[in-house]
């Protein structure tokens, strides 16, 4: 009998990478609730934009005065910046349901409040102006963006908008375009573990891979080139059937819990071989409002015992090799879709860039902590790679702006419904996608 | 019921069990206070809660230090006030390089104002 032989010099290596976490401005612990309201926040964005907007403003239009909302003058062409507000006359309002005039509610709610007659706001803090004109169009834009406008008050009172200056994409730090070996960053959301459209031998079989456990050397070789593993959001989805506000019975209990253990013990297979990073979602134990705050460890009691396995924010920043990724569980985008419409979710992503802001609908319709002295969405530095999870397909683009920033834009799909995850190439960003399927052809 | 002399606060002598012990020449300093009173040249119909320590409670202890700090949460330009302390409106007026003046600062941490801003509490 042959014993049999480890030929210790075929022992893949992975590929480490470094990395490191700019989640700070999203944590919230260190941040008191004095019973302020939103205005604060309001405040702190407009501040924010309106000093870089006045930086942009003489480059834009030269020898054009720049005055507040109440110091418009009739046919005086100036540059106002203030805090946009979209009047929607289908947005659910509070006081409907105060009405005097007890009208049929349509049953259907609609997924988009948009109509034609919406109307575009300007308001700054000493005024506001209704925006009239055919420059600025009330369907791309969101109550919460901060732009400044070029134009003249009419005699109606309105301001008639003749040019719009957004703030583009921030200022990106370059990273060496060295030739460097090729490193790749799998992101995955909507993993939806213990749900019922959710198959735990497809998510498996993306463990597996990740891991080197599948294939030959070939693909095992191309797994090694993986260096880190995203979560987006959703990975956990409870049985909300349980939760009717009646006491649970014991074995309900247990029913409840079992979904994040097994995802528990997918992600300890996960952590023991490479860094991966969790980001709560919509349907996962985190807090409502953005930023969320970052899963709790006691969740995970298998994979938190890794140092690879890190608890992260929703929105989600950070750095890997030098690049600089930035995402969010889709939240964001979502809202945007239902109050503004564009030919698909990447240009969504986009209008975020240039807005410089990640959700400029909060606090307005999407809840968000009442922040007293700062923005935390407003994007300072642009990122190489801006991902949006719990999607529904996957998409990809690159984006170039005005001073040779890149970013790549990736929307990245459910995998309980499409199985797919999303590799990123850390080397010239490109990406493809990795489906797994897990049914036979007959 | 009336009176018909001005005696009714030598009727009705208010004896306070703490603080401020009220004037000795309180008959003369409500002669002053008549004028200010919200019925001018009657005093029978004054409620004397109105009245503490020789003239009317109508000015809310302001002092002037008080004015100036009503005076930063009023400015627009540092934002709006309510909901935050006065201190860290300041701090956050500093950061964002609003340049707020440095004496407001020095009455917030040398103490005895209100750390709130005006509306806190009333709105």
């Amino acid at each position: 009998m042959e014993a049999m032989e480890i030929d210790s010099q075929n022992i893949l290596q992975r590929k480490q990478a470094t990395y490191s976490s700019l989640d700070d401005p999203f944590e919230i612990h260190k941040e008191t609730y004095r019973g302020q309201q939103y205005s604060q926040i309001y405040f702190a964005r407009l501040h924010l934009m309106r000093t870089l907007l006045y930086s942009l403003a003489p480059n834009w239009k030269p020898h054009l005065p720049v005055c507040t909302i109440l110091e418009l003058e009739k046919d005086r062409e100036c540059i106002i910046v203030g805090t946009l507000y979209k009047h929607m006359k289908l947005k659910p309002c509070i006081l409907d349901e105060y009405s005097k005039e007890r009208s049929v509610t349509p049953l259907v709610k609609p997924h988009n409040f948009m109509h034609p007659d919406d109307t575009l706001v300007l308001e700054d803090d000493s005024g506001r102006v209704k925006l009239s004109g055919s420059v600025l169009l009330p369907s791309i834009y969101v109550t919460g963006v901060v732009v400044a406008l070029l134009g003249k008050e009419t005699d109606a009172g309105d301001f008639l908008v003749q040019d719009v200056l957004e703030a583009g994409l921030p200022p990106q730090i370059e990273h060496p375009l060295k030739p460097r070996e090729d490193k790749h960053v799998v992101f995955v959301s909507g993993l939806s573990v213990g749900g019922s459209t959710s198959n735990p031998l497809q998510f498996q079989l993306l463990i597996d891979h990740i891991t080197g456990h599948l294939g030959d050397e070939k693909e095992q070789g191309i797994a090694a080139e993986i260096v880190h593993v995203v979560l987006a959001g959703n990975s956990v989805e409870f049985p909300r059937g349980l939760l009717n506000g009646q006491n649970l019975a014991s074995k309900d209990q247990s029913r409840l819990s079992e979904p994040i253990k097994e995802l528990d013990i997918f992600l300890t297979q996960v952590a023991a071989s490479l860094p991966l990073d969790i980001m709560p979602g919509s349907d996962d134990p985190a807090n409502f409002s953005l930023p969320q705050q970052p899963l709790n460890r006691c969740l995970f009691p298998g994979s938190s015992a890794y140092n690879t396995f890190r608890i992260c924010t929703n929105p989600h920043c950070f750095e890997v090799d030098n690049i600089r990724l930035l995402g969010t569980s889709g939240q964001n985008i979502d809202d945007l879709e239902k109050y503004s419409e564009a030919k698909d979710k990447l240009e969504f992503m986009e209008r975020t860039l240039r807005w410089r802001h990640l959700a400029p609908t909060t606090p307005n319709t999407l809840g968000c902590y009442p922040f007293v002295d700062r923005d935390p969405f407003f994007i300072d530095s642009c990122p190489h790679v801006y991902f949006v999870g719990n999607q529904d397909k996957y998409k990809t683009d690159l984006i170039k702006g005005s001073e040779g920033q890149l970013v790549r834009l990736i929307c990245i799909p459910k995998f309980c419904d499409t199985g797919v995850a999303v590799v990123l190439n850390l080397r010239n960003l490109e990406c493809h996608t990795l489906s797994f399927g897990t049914e036979f052809s007959s | 019921m009336a009176t018909t002399s001005g005696n009714i606060k030598e009727f009705y002598r208010q004896r306070k069990k703490s603080g401020v012990s009220k004037p000795s020449n309180s008959k003369i300093s409500t002669k002053k206070s008549l004028k200010n009173a919200a019925t001018f040249g009657s005093d029978i119909t004054q409620p004397s809660a109105l009245i503490s320590h020789g003239s009317p409670d109508l000015k809310d202890d302001n002092d002037e230090n008080e004015d100036i700090l009503r005076k930063f949460d009023m400015n627009m330009a540092y934002g709006p006030c309510l909901g935050m302390t006065r201190l860290a409106r300041w701090e956050r007026a500093r950061s964002l390089g609003l340049n707020p003046p440095e004496e407001i600062e020095g009455l917030l941490k040398a103490g005895k104002v209100r750390s709130d801003c005006l509306w806190d509490g009333r709105v």
